[in-house]
């Protein structure tokens, strides 16, 4: 070994000659995620302080005007209409976490105990929904909420809607379609969680005649607590961004923060205030994850 | 198994690769088409095809901003043909947006009606040909309205008469809309009916009868499947579904409404601009033309076809208007700069 | 776990119909003969025969797989290239807490941040040099961003499956890194990036909000299809490509999983 070589994996090499070819290695894929996300977002920040020339394309002039117009003052004086939308994106995103959080509980037992052999048939039969595409899990909707179907007669005979009128565009239905859209995500994590569980645990609890909850909260919990955080993580951030289904189930009335940002990309062709719009979004995303990570870090030094 | 998948995952790739080489060998002339949904008899198209030896790709929208923001985005150098409504052509123009016209290229263009040729908005047709005109009227499902008057306050009034209603997603059609009903223009520049026509159609937006804002042709399809009773919708498409449906019905309300003209024209870098001066010649041909607006059931402004067209469209108010409607129409004219307060108006509606 | 509380099994079984019986609808009015509105007119096939002459789903449809097929192998070569990379050095404490956001970051950027921050930067782009135009290149783009880090995510579990065994015998046995990479470790490695690569086709297969931004004229792919038809309003001829979309997709759910259990059954023989 001359001087300056290290044994690293079995290759007697020199650290420059190793780092070299790493670098090679990865500098494809990072330039490509620097130039083509990285910059991009940056961008998105430099456009939101741009304005929108007459016919639709962008200026350059620097103004603060579209900030004006997040915080809701246009045209005619101020109206709160911009900061509900990303308050009722939040709202909406977080009840919908939750409430695929609290189902996907029973679903993993439920998965958890099946017999061996059918435990493949029935992850695949949760796998499908989940490898459909959105677009047709959404659309699928519409037919179930009809106004000739069960669910919206249901509703009619109980006077919660008029007859003969559908069950969307409401609020209802886009939380029954963002729950459906992101159970299988929240779902999975969950059931590998509780696949690995330590019933001794559980059975402890209920020999020491502890309720359910108790049960729940001091046995269970705690173990499948990370699984719970993953699924947060692939559910929240998403779904505060989700524009398909609140624009098929929730129509014009109930716009998400999501179908505010497409529309200036689309018939209002304003580009600079779209990019303001999603970098107020991009802002909260971080700040969501900023906060779930903090606290899983205190978790693990917790713990350990 | 992981040779299989790997042999298997070539030969796929194989096929992809031979697929679209062969598409692309075969490749005849082609015309790329850009035009409302619903609006051109396929048969038309496959007869031109025939005729020029060329194939026609079509693709479809629901509105002119969504038309606009395409052709910024890249589409004008990848359609051939656009048919803009008559009020974005003077702004589509000064963006350069649309290529001026080869007149020699057209010689049925002298089968247009002499008053098409010196339309405010394109005088002389420089950049383009009328296609087929028509308004924006409000259909109903009568199996839904008992007790319906032709009037656009079964839309704006609320009573506990009122009904699931569709608008149209056209900010210049809508907000003009609601000027009629109030008795203003449609292209007025005053603040204070401007905001009485973004509140009326605010509050019309929180009712709880409103189901959206749908292109004509989607509003149509609701009020046709029985979850809408009444909807915004283009003239020509309504009466298509009337054809088929007995109890859908057609109005132009009493207080006015959009009278507009869509016309052909060609993007400024289009890949085949030879072909489309044929296109737009074989449309302003006299049989050609009376067959679309056989088919799509709006008016046309082709003098020459006017012979030929259905006797029930000439004579049915709804498509050719008497002149007592007529008066009560109104065009939508761009305003220039004064554009930024109409969208800035609809940008408002959108979001409260 | 033997024993689940029969409302834990009800509560499970009705979330299962309600993921499905949307689908389903969607499948039996496939065969609906009527054509708007939710009557029932018959059964009928001919809206399956509809869609094979209809040109705009065909051309939809070969954009959807060409879109699918050219991201894919794309972005397993970088994915995994950046994954080896990523193992077979030693970085840093410092490198690496430059490279893991980095890597992540497509991961955890919202769908619709991500489009947007594209399209802009593309119309910038276009703005200065004309390049850029929205069409297939730009949407194959978009994909690849967001495969690259789902791929290097599968290879790189792989590699630490692997170990570093391998590469030690081949390298006491003096082979060179090259070598020792090509026949040692890529053979091994050859699940993980398959894996990776099917990940990636169904992830573009499914994307919507991405490929919605990025489309250009002529670049419409099946799900921006369907939902510009959606909104024209449904025809039983949607819900018919709709089936055939959902069949395919079953099928690549099915073929993942028989390639998994494949792997697990040789790796336990081995």
């Amino acid at each position: 070994m001359t001087e300056n070589e290290i044994v690293y994996h079995g290759e007697l090499v020199k650290p420059r000659a190793l780092y070299r070819r790493g670098l090679v290695f990865i500098l494809p894929g990072l330039l490509w995620i620097a130039f083509f996300l990285a910059l991009p977002c940056l961008s998105l920040g430099i456009v939101s302080f741009a304005q929108r020339n007459d016919y639709g394309g962008i200026d350059w002039t620097f103004t603060f005007d579209n900030m004006k117009r997040l915080v809701g003052f246009d045209l005619f004086g101020w109206s709160a209409d911009n900061l509900v939308i990303l308050g009722r994106s939040v709202m909406v995103a977080a009840i919908s976490t939750f409430l695929c959080i609290v189902l996907s509980y029973p679903l993993a037992f439920f998965l958890a105990s099946r017999p061996v052999r059918n435990k493949g048939m029935w992850m695949a039969l949760l796998l499908v929904p989940f490898w459909t595409n959105l677009v047709i899990r959404t659309y699928a909707w519409l037919i179930v909420l009809a106004p000739q179907f069960p669910p919206a007669r249901f509703a009619a005979y109980f006077e919660m809607v008029d007859p003969g009128t559908a069950l969307y565009p409401s609020m209802i239905a886009v939380y029954i379609g963002m729950m459906a859209s992101f159970l299988p995500f929240v779902a999975l994590p969950l059931y590998t969680a509780v696949e690995k569980l330590d019933w001794s645990l559980v059975e402890a609890s209920f020999d020491l005649r502890a309720g359910f909850w108790r049960t729940f909260r001091y046995a269970i919990w705690p173990q499948t607590k990370s699984a719970v955080a993953l699924g947060i993580t692939l559910t929240l951030v998403p779904a505060m961004g989700m524009f398909v289904v609140p624009d098929m189930l929730g129509g014009a009335k109930y716009m998400l923060i999501g179908n505010l940002i497409q529309e200036q990309f689309g018939t209002s062709r304003d580009w600079p205030f779209g990019a303001s719009l999603s970098l107020a979004l991009m802002v909260i995303t971080l700040a969501t994850l900023l906060f779930f990570n903090s606290k899983a870090r205190a978790n693990k030094e917790r713990r350990s | 198994m992981n040779k299989i998948f790997f042999n298997r995952f070539r030969a796929a790739l194989v096929a992809c690769i031979i697929a679209v080489a062969a598409t692309a060998a075969a490749a005849t002339e082609e015309l790329h088409l850009y035009i409302w949904s619903e609006y051109i008899d396929p048969q038309i198209l496959k007869n031109f095809e025939a005729k020029y030896h060329c194939k026609v790709i079509s693709d479809l929208y629901e509105s002119n901003e969504e038309m606009i923001g395409k052709l910024q985005a890249g589409g004008i150098s990848q359609y051939d043909i656009v048919i803009p409504s008559d009020f974005v052509v003077p702004s589509m123009i000064k963006l350069g947006l649309l290529k001026p016209l080869d007149h020699g290229a057209i010689p049925n263009l002298k089968n247009l009606k002499p008053e098409y040729t010196k339309s405010a908005y394109d005088y002389g047709n420089k950049y383009t040909i009328p296609y087929q005109w028509g308004t924006v009227g409000l259909m109903y499902n009568k199996k839904l309205t008992p007790d319906f008057i032709p009037s656009w306050s079964v839309i704006f009034k609320h009573t506990d008469k009122h009904r699931p209603y569709v608008l149209i997603d056209s900010e210049r059609e809508m907000i003009g809309t609601a000027l009629k009903y109030l008795g203003k223009s449609m292209n007025t520049k005053d603040k204070t009916d401007l905001k009485a026509a973004a509140d009326l159609l605010i509050a019309a937006k929180k009712d709880k009868n409103f189901l959206g804002f749908e292109g004509g042709v989607g509003g149509k399809a609701k009020v046709a499947g029985g979850s809408a009773a009444y909807a915004l919708v283009y003239n020509g498409d309504a009466y298509r579904a009337m054809a088929e449906d007995k109890n859908l019905g057609f109005v132009n309300p009493k207080e006015g409404s959009v009278r507009w003209i869509d016309n052909m024209a060609v993007p400024a870098k289009a890949p085949n601009a030879a072909l489309a001066y044929k296109f737009i010649s074989y449309i302003l041909d006299a049989q050609v033309g009376a067959r679309l607006s056989n088919f799509n059931h709006f008016a046309t402004p082709n003098a020459a076809s006017m012979k030929f067209i259905d006797k029930s469209d000439l004579n049915n108010p709804a498509v050719y208007p008497t002149a007592a409607t007529m008066k009560t129409l109104e065009t939508v004219l761009d305003l220039g700069k004064d554009n930024r307060l109409y969208s800035e108006l609809w940008k408002i509606i959108k979001t409260r | 776990m033997k024993h689940t509380h029969p409302l834990i099994n009800l509560t499970a079984v009705l979330l299962f119909m309600v993921l499905y019986i949307p689908l389903l609808c969607v499948v039996l009015f496939s065969f609906n003969a009527s054509r708007l509105g939710m009557q029932w007119g018959g059964f009928t096939l001919h809206w399956y025969v509809d869609l094979f002459h209809d040109g705009m789903v065909l051309r939809a449809a070969m954009n959807t797989i060409i879109l699918a097929v050219s991201s894919t192998l794309i972005s397993t070569v970088v994915g995994t290239v950046l994954a080896v990379g990523l193992q077979t050095a030693p970085w840093g404490k410092k490198a690496r807490r430059f490279f893991e956001p980095l890597i992540n970051l497509p991961v955890v950027t919202p769908d619709i941040i991500f489009a947007v921050a594209l399209v802009i930067a593309f119309g910038v782009i276009r703005s200065l040099t004309g390049l850029f135009e929205l069409g297939m290149p730009t949407m194959i783009v978009g994909h690849v961003t967001f495969q690259i880090a789902f791929v290097t995510l599968a290879v790189r579990n792989r590699l630490e499956a692997i170990g570093n065994e391998y590469s030690e015998a081949a390298f006491d046995l003096y082979a060179s890194f090259g070598y020792s990479f090509r026949t040692v470790i890529l053979p091994l490695l050859l699940p993980g990036i398959l894996a990776g690569a099917m990940l990636a086709f169904t992830l573009s297969l499914d994307d919507f909000i991405i490929s919605f931004f990025t489309a250009g004229p002529k670049s419409m792919t099946l799900p921006i299809f369907i939902y510009a038809s959606v909104h024209r309003g449904v025809t039983p001829e949607i819900h018919a490509l709709s089936t055939l979309v959902m069949v395919f997709t079953i099928l690549v759910v099915v073929l993942l999983r028989r390639s998994e259990k494949h792997n697990e059954q040789t790796e336990a023989k081995s």
